[in-house]
């Protein structure tokens, strides 16, 4: 019994990692230094577009400054057939939905990132794929 | 010490996990046991090309090609790079199939096997039965294509491809390497396991280069049914699905709603 269980682990572990070599196979091109892959970074907004697209899925939301000014962001993701396998849909998000973005950030500042996860109004967390060098 | 030797025997028991459950496994491929028939190509397939910038040295003609190009590695920001497929061109061959990395699928039919690709949703057809590729003045008079004109035939188990007449606006790579529109192109693909295909390919280009470009194999892995199906659908939305890099998509907004201001331009 134990050995099934340590099986069906190392089975587990290998799908998942099968799973994310294959996601990062593929780079439709890079981002230079565009991005700081290694810094994430939260905002909370509304969201106003959700672009179910090739070859960069995309979403857009609105979020209130400090200063109480609207401010439009912008999220890219991986393609309509990667976000497919993640789990994604084109109604994954709808435009009015209260999402909290974890994203990497533009090194230029502008209101623009590398999508990470999205935390919906309930507590679900929708996951993206990879960071700034490993998306489409 | 302790610590690193566990690391490392977990990191052994993933990797032979990984390697069990995703190559031999039976519920991951299409293939239900160890057998298969070596000429049979047919399913979808997932790259994994080593990204080298190791051409022979270049001819002059070749120097003058590469004029004027700037690859993406050479580049700190995106728009800086001015590689053909920022604009949605072609990748072309031998780019699509050897570099892009997306799923294939290979389709046997009685004279052809056909190539179809996510990337672009285009195909190469690999003609089998028994034509010579064009030359000459008849090369001439077709001109170049993204693709080419691609003949085929087995030699033993292995399929051996020859491509000739591309377009040499392509770049043959992501590093900007020169194609010549009567370079000879050979891919050699053999089944080396019921999921896997073990591809190669040889640049005879002497225009641009000064020996026959012999590049690393690529190892093509049938990807497995969850990741050919959507939502219950295989077949019309299967593993090779609409990857097209639509100017509306990517110039008219991806770059001016995303790229761009991720620059600090337009805004």
């Amino acid at each position: 019994m134990k050995d099934y269980r340590i099986g069906l682990f190392c089975a587990a572990v290998a799908l998942v990692g099968l799973s994310l070599a294959v996601g990062t196979l593929s780079a439709h091109h890079g981002r230079g230094q565009t991005y700081d892959g290694d810094q994430e970074l939260s905002v909370d907004g509304t969201v106003t577009e959700f672009s179910w697209r090739n070859p960069h899925v995309t979403l857009f939301l609105d979020s209130v400054d400090a200063d109480g000014k609207v401010v439009g962001w912008g999220f890219e993701s991986s393609n309509v057939s990667t976000m497919s396998r993640q789990g994604w849909s084109r109604n994954i998000f709808k435009p009015g939905q209260e999402v909290s973005v974890t994203y990497n950030p533009a090194r230029s500042g502008a209101p623009v990132g590398i999508l990470r996860n999205v935390t919906l109004s309930d507590g679900t967390i929708v996951n993206s794929r990879g960071n700034a060098n490993t998306i489409d | 010490m302790r610590n690193r030797s566990m690391v490392s025997v977990w990191t052994s028991v993933f990797v032979i996990a990984l390697a069990a459950f995703g190559l031999a496994h039976p519920s991951l491929g299409e293939q239900q046991s160890g057998e298969f028939d070596p000429r049979d190509l047919s399913g979808y397939w997932m790259g994994d090309t080593p990204r080298n910038n190791d051409p022979p040295p270049l001819t002059p003609a070749g120097v003058a090609m590469m004029e004027g190009r700037v690859p993406d590695y050479l580049t700190t920001l995106p728009n800086e790079s001015n590689d053909p497929m920022y604009m949605c061109n072609p990748q072309g061959f031998p780019r699509l199939v050897w570099e892009e990395n997306e799923p294939i699928e290979f389709i046997h039919t009685a004279d052809r096997v056909i190539q179809h690709f996510q990337w672009e949703r285009t195909l190469r057809e690999l003609w089998m039965d028994g034509r010579e590729l064009p030359s000459g003045e008849n090369l001439d008079n077709l001109g170049p294509t993204w693709y080419g004109h691609s003949v085929a035939a087995w030699e033993g188990d292995t399929l051996v491809v020859q491509t000739t007449g591309l377009d040499e606006r392509a770049w043959i790579d992501e590093f900007a390497n020169p194609t010549g529109f009567d370079a000879l192109i050979e891919e050699r693909y053999t089944r080396t396991g019921v999921n896997t295909i073990e591809g190669r390919v040889v640049v005879n280009d002497p225009k641009n280069y000064t020996a026959p470009w012999v590049q690393e194999p690529t190892i093509f892995t049938r990807m497995r049914p969850q990741d050919v199906s959507f939502f219950g659908w295989t077949g019309l939305f299967s593993g090779v699905t609409e990857a097209i890099c639509a100017p509306m998509n990517e110039l008219d907004e991806y770059n001016r709603r995303i790229r761009d201001p991720s620059l600090g331009i337009g805004n």
